[in-house]
């Protein structure tokens, strides 16, 4: 019997069909219907912009958008039938969600950077604030302090928070205890402590009290409260991505726990657990409240860290919001332009750091 | 014939160890790792043992009026419309950010080719991690004069139904726009959970619906939505006790009244805990009202700490359906 039971190009002829996936199937007509709906509304939309004077968000919401979904309504009936209506529906509701944050982004990096250069000069970058009043012009006085005082006062909460958050993460995936549940719960009720109870507490505790004054250093602890969630979630995300192989590989070697954590797991994580500080430090770095309530405000370039009032980046800009002179709003914008490219930079590094763990 | 023993098991799981160095490692670790105990606790106590006077010389109407009159004899505190007012700016951003966020992570998870939804995961993540102090300085410069215009014209043509009333003429300080900043400051906090959690869906459950010719609409409707329902909630709560917890956005954009502005979302006026802590403690420092305000602390606290737990218990619960 030489005949096939299975013809070879019929065969070959049903994967195509298979690999066209004919739900999906994208003709001509329908290209076309698309295309229309697509252009048709924005095209009679744009023509009322132009022409007529209706207000635009009227224009947007109440005439563009049923518009489009009558359009897309339409092109979508002709082509599959009723069903497919409420998806072309969707589809330009999320493609009008996208746009709108998009907007509202780029509406927020762009006023940034376009009002905030006007204020940036080397002056503004280094100089601080003493003898300097709202109605002072642009070119004297800047942030130079409001920098200082944000390094330092995210070094002292990284200070406690890096060190406490990585050991609640090393508790959780290498100790194991019998809390590691009540722990994991307990970190994440923490992450939603609000910045401003947070400057509440260390107000409480500290500065009513009279342990501290006012001053980098209490700000520093309300800021590593805020802080010590990110750091100790991240932390954990990354302790558990390292192979147990190497745990148990230094166990059978004969170290002890502690060994097998100090000197191959940690080592082993450590691009990881930069980020995570990293990330940390990003959670923190435009918190104002608590410096409200525990570092108050200081024109002066502050050097140390317990003993008077400190300005960092975040109170700088809320004392200049809404003066009535506008150079000092200027300044606002231009701490703004400072702190946002202090988070892009750290951003930056994570991502850098993350890449480079992923590809090894 | 000699028969090798296996070699002994260790259990190496447990953290029971003989070694003397391990034990003061684990006991050192383990203290660290009650931190958030501590920070919890303490501030439950710290703040709680201020609100018991207050509410000793207040008593209920601590809770329930709307007075802040620190100069009268005696001085009264009430922040029933603060407590009011947070919930109607949490219901005004939440009615802004659900939907908004869910159409994003939809279009992420099931729309977007593979390049553009990373992309747009870190345009999500960037907008998260703007403070909330520039937004703020954004919505005060940017979006207020905008707002305006929007409310403006909401007023005239929806002005009969109450909730678009404003007998002032001022539209500035609204409950709407801070609502809106809070909704900015939502979206990318519920994006990234229910993109997470959409993202989740079994890919089978999705490839059976389209062989069984259902459409995008009903795919999500009864399979991707269903399927991560709980941690949608979750993510929502998650944004929630953000927005409950919001300060300085709101502080630049709200008109702080202490009475109660029940529903004229854009009459200007409203309230909200957190802000009332920033905006009057600059005058109070060291007085019955620095007590006022950490007892009203104390309750903000308390309510996004609830708000918080309760998402996370949803968020865990779907969790542990989904593995």
């Amino acid at each position: 019997m030489t005949t096939t039971l299975f013809d070879n190009s019929r065969v070959s002829e049903l994967r195509l069909q298979q690999a066209a996936l004919p739900w999906r199937r994208r003709t001509a007509n329908f290209r076309v219907a698309v295309a229309i709906a697509v252009i048709v509304p924005p095209v009679i939309v744009g023509l009322l912009w132009f022409l007529t004077s209706i207000p635009k968000p009227i224009l947007m919401l109440v005439i563009y958008l049923p518009l489009q979904l009558i359009a897309s309504a339409i092109a979508a009936w002709s082509q599959r039938g009723t069903k497919a209506v409420l998806d072309s529906a969707i589809i330009v509701c999320a493609i009008g969600a996208t746009i709108f944050s998009f907007v509202i982004l780029i509406s927020v990096l762009w006023s940034i950077v376009s009002n905030g250069v006007h204020a940036l000069s080397w002056a503004f970058l280094f100089q601080n604030n003493v003898y300097i009043s709202p109605s002072t012009p642009l070119g004297y006085g800047g942030v130079g302090n409001a920098i200082l005082g944000t390094i330092m006062v995210v070094v002292i909460a990284s200070l406690f928070a890096v060190p406490l958050g990585i050991a609640t993460a090393v508790y959780i995936t290498e100790v194991r205890g019998k809390a590691v549940p009540y722990v994991r719960f307990l970190v994440q009720a923490m992450s939603g402590v609000p910045s401003v109870v947070a400057g509440l507490f260390i107000l409480t505790v500290f500065i009513l009290t009279g342990v501290l004054q006012s001053s980098g250093f209490a700000a520093g602890l309300a800021y590593a409260i805020l802080m010590l969630p990110t750091v100790a979630r991240t932390a954990e995300e990354v302790l558990k991505l390292i192979p147990d192989d190497l745990r148990t590989g230094a166990l059978a070697l004969g170290s002890t726990r502690a060994r097998v954590v100090m000197k191959v797991v940690l080592p082993a994580a450590k691009t990881g657990l930069i980020t995570a500080a990293i990330l940390g430090i990003a959670r923190v770095v435009g918190e104002t409240a608590p410096l409200l309530l525990t570092a108050l405000s200081n024109d002066q370039t502050v050097l140390n860290p317990f003993n008077q009032p400190i300005t960092a980046l975040p109170a700088y800009i809320f004392s200049n919001v809404a003066q009535p002179y506008p150079d000092a709003v200027t300044r606002a914008w231009g701490a703004a332009l400072v702190l946002v490219i202090l988070v892009a930079i750290l951003f930056t590094i994570t991502r850098v750091l993350t890449a480079k763990r992923v590809r090894r | 014939m000699v028969q090798t023993a296996p070699p002994e098991v260790r259990d190496l799981s447990s953290s029971v160890s003989s070694h003397k160095g391990d034990r003061v490692f684990n006991r050192v670790i383990t203290g660290a790792a009650f931190t958030a105990l501590i920070v919890l606790a303490g501030i439950t106590v710290f703040l709680g043992a201020q609100t018991v006077p207050v509410l000793h010389s207040q008593g209920l109407s601590f809770l329930t009026t709307t007075v802040w009159n620190p100069t009268a004899t005696p001085a009264q505190y009430g922040i029933l419309g603060m407590l009011y007012g947070s919930l109607l700016l949490a219901v005004i951003a939440l009615v802004i950010a659900v939907p908004a966020s869910l159409l994003l992570s939809v279009f992420m998870v099931f729309m977007a080719p593979k390049k553009v939804a990373t992309v747009m995961t870190n345009v999500v993540d960037l907008m998260a991690a703007i403070p909330s102090v520039i937004l703020g300085l954004w919505a005060f410069y940017v979006l207020n004069p905008a707002a305006v215009e929007w409310q403006k014209l909401l007023n005239q043509y929806l002005g009969w139904f109450p909730l678009f009333k404003n007998d002032s003429g001022n539209f500035l300080g609204t409950p709407f726009i801070a609502g809106f900043v809070l909704a900015v400051m939502m979206i990318p906090i519920v994006t990234s959970v229910t993109r997470e959690v959409l993202g989740r869906t079994p890919p089978e459950l999705i490839n059976a619906s389209e062989a069984l010719g259902c459409s995008m609409w009903t795919m999500l409707r009864y399979v991707a939505i269903p399927f991560g329902r709980g941690g949608i909630v979750g993510g929502i709560m998650l944004g929630l006790g953000r927005a409950l917890g919001e300060t300085i956005a709101v502080f630049f954009v709200l008109k702080l009244v202490f009475n109660i502005n029940f529903f004229h979302i854009i009459q200007s006026g409203g309230g909200s805990v957190a802000t009332l802590i920033v905006s009057q403690f600059g005058e109070s420092s060291g007085n019955p009202e620095t007590q006022a305000l950490l007892a009203a602390g104390f309750f903000l606290f308390a309510g996004t700490l609830l708000v918080n737990i309760l998402a996370n218990l949803i968020v865990r619960r779907t969790g542990r359906i989904q593995s």
